[in-house]
């Protein structure tokens, strides 16, 4: 015994180091583990169901309905309120075109705030689709435009007001970058978003000369009582942090035949929206007989379905 | 001090530095970012679709009060009103009526009450062309002077429609002219804008000037 305990240090200093080693050990871990504590407070991380889907245009009829029951579920579980999520298909014979009177528009901003509303955008931070521009009369540099404007009472004189979002292009440089495939033009025209396909890359962003694409930098959040439950798969339903999202002409109202919440709200009758298709429509009229509109950043080669005109 | 003394006293440097380190964690010491200030939501008469104006129609159809159109409340059939202008040929308003703002078209070229109404029988409305027309049927009023806005009014080009641009699905509801313009003093009045937008980087400050 009086041999082994002083003079042979191997077995007890292994056991006395390993002790001590694994208490620093156990400690750095805690210590990683407590560094990590916001992770596991993330809740909207996809489900195992939302992982497997399959990509949209792939999916039949009976893919969808499980899929909407999925959707019908989350926001239920979030909002405490059953919505009601279609998968709204463009119509036969429908092209849509929009049109935008620069004369009568007063930039009260009505339409930034409808468009909240009806397509259920974050409030928090803040999402927006519509950005009204007031422009010094007798320039169309969209640089000179302020957005921030917040006098007593709207028109000011010696500026107009106009109003941007997703021109909806026949052209669009957004689908051409997406490297998912996640976004893509409809027949009616409308440039729409799968949220489930993002990756949020924000490519599309970047390659959109309008500025009409948003990021969910955060969690998007929208209190129960505003919340819209007429919902579309491409269109209004909740989207969730990370995902890209846009003026999708309100195809939860539109492809039901009904105008978007912009013009609904528009006090003055600005905006003007249907079918190029129907020469009855009234932006075909308006097309065909408005001698001054324009697309905005025609150059770029993008040709919006959005027009600009005046009243002469 | 030997080896083993050293490695005991860093190994316990280092336990003493974790323990640190996790507790700090677990109080949040490092902190998280501070909330962002709560965007306060938009105040609902911004979100409303109703038109600036309620019209005559509008009343009947809400069953409002109608006693502003009760012209022989107060005046005589036997006797139509009489205009009354002060030197300069502008047309006085009388205190009855205070609640009007007579001022159509530039220099008020359009004030001349029974341009519009019809002196012999208040109740109804007078184009120039002689024929009677309902106060609901305004808009015809209207279109007799301003041709050309009323057929851009008739193809949906001038004022709003709304409900269903496919005529299929539903019914549309086109706005008259007075929803939007006093037949008084037709200009479209200005109006305070909604907030604009707020940053996702803004800092405490208030957003521009309120
Ligand atoms: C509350 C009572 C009252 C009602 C209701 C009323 N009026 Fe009058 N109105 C008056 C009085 C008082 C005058 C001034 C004296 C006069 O000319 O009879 C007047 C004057 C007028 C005048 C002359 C204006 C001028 O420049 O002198 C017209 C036109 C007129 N009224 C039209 C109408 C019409 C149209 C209606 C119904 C849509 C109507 N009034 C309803 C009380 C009324
Ligand atoms: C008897 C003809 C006549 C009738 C009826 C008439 N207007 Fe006018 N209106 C005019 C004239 C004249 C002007 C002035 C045009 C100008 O100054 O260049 C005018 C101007 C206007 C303007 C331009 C704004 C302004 O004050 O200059 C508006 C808007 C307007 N009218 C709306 C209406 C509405 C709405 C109605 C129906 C309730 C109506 N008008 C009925 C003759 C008429
Ligand atoms: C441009 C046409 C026009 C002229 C000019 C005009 N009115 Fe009218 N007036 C109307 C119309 C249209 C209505 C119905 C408006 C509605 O539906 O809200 C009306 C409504 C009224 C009413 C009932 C509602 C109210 O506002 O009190 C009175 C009273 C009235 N007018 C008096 C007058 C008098 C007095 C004058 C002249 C000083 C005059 N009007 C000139 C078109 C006119
Ligand atoms: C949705 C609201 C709305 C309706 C409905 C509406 N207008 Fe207007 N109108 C406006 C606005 C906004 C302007 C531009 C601001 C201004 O000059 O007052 C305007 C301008 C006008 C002008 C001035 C000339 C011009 O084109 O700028 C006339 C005239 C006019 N409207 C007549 C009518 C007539 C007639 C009707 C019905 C047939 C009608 N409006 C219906 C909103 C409306």
């Amino acid at each position: 015994m009086s041999q082994t305990t002083p003079t042979a240090p191997d077995g007890d200093v292994t056991r006395r180091s390993f002790l001590r080693t694994s208490a620093v050990l156990a400690t750095g871990l805690a210590a990683v583990a407590a560094s990590l504590k916001p992770l596991f407070e993330m809740d909207d991380l996809p489900s195992a169901e939302q992982f497997m889907q399959k990509y949209y245009r792939e999916m039949t009829p009976a893919d969808m309905a499980v899929v909407l029951k999925r959707i019908s579920n989350e926001v239920e579980k979030q909002y405490g309120i059953r919505p009601h999520v279609k998968d709204y298909k463009p119509m036969d014979g429908v092209e849509f075109v929009y049109a935008l009177n620069l004369t009568r528009c007063i930039g009260c901003r009505k339409c930034v705030h409808a468009c909240v509303g009806e397509n259920n955008q974050s409030r928090n931070p803040e999402i927006q689709y519509i950005r009204v521009l007031k422009m010094p009369h007798g320039t169309f540099d969209l640089d000179k435009g302020d957005h921030n404007y917040a006098p007593e009472s709207v028109p000011e004189k010696g500026f107009f007001y106009m109003p941007v979002q997703c021109q909806q292009c026949h052209n669009p440089p957004c689908v051409k970058v997406c490297p998912v495939h996640a976004t893509w033009q409809e027949t009616d025209g409308i440039t729409v978003i799968d949220y489930d396909w993002c990756i949020g890359c924000r490519y599309c962003e970047a390659a959109c000369p309008y500025w009409a694409r948003r990021f969910n930098f955060a969690k998007p959040s929208i209190p129960k009582d505003r919340l819209n439950p007429e919902m579309s798969y491409l269109g209004n339903r909740p989207r969730k942090k990370g995902v890209m999202e846009k003026c999708h002409f309100c195809i939860q109202r539109t492809r039901a035949g009904r105008y978007p919440a912009c013009v609904e709200v528009c006090p003055v009758g600005a905006r003007k929206f249907g079918n190029i298709l129907d020469p009855n429509s009234e932006v075909s009229k308006i097309l065909s007989t408005k001698r001054v509109f324009m697309q905005l950043k025609e150059d770029v080669g993008t040709n919006p379905r959005f027009f600009y005109y005046f009243d002469v | 001090m030997n080896n083993g003394g050293r490695t005991s006293l860093v190994l316990g440097a280092l336990a003493v530095i974790f323990t640190g380190i996790f507790a700090a964690f677990l109080a949040d010491l490092p902190g998280r970012p501070a909330p962002r200030p709560l965007i306060p939501l938009v105040d609902k008469s911004f979100l409303s679709t109703a038109t600036v104006r309620i019209s005559y129609s509008d009343l009947v159809k809400a069953k409002e009060d109608l006693s502003d159109f009760d012209c022989y409340g107060c005046h005589q059939k036997s006797k139509p009103p009489v205009l009354t202008f002060d030197e300069n040929q502008k047309l006085i308003v009388p205190k009855a009526h205070r609640d009007i703002v007579m001022g159509h078209g530039s220099h008020g070229r359009n004030n001349n009450c029974f341009n519009c109404h019809n002196e012999n029988n208040l109740l109804v409305l007078q184009p120039r062309d002689g024929r009677d027309l309902k106060f609901s049927e305004s808009t015809l009023l209207c279109g007799s002077c301003h041709g050309p806005t009323f057929r851009d009014w008739e193809a949906g080009v001038h004022g709003r429609t709304s409900g269903y641009w496919n005529r299929d699905l539903g019914a549309i509801d086109r706005k008259d002219c007075v929803n939007c313009h006093d037949p008084h003093s037709p200009k479209f009045p200005s109006r305070a804008p909604a907030p604009g937008p707020h940053s996702l980087h803004e800092s405490t400050a208030a957003p521009a000037a309120h």
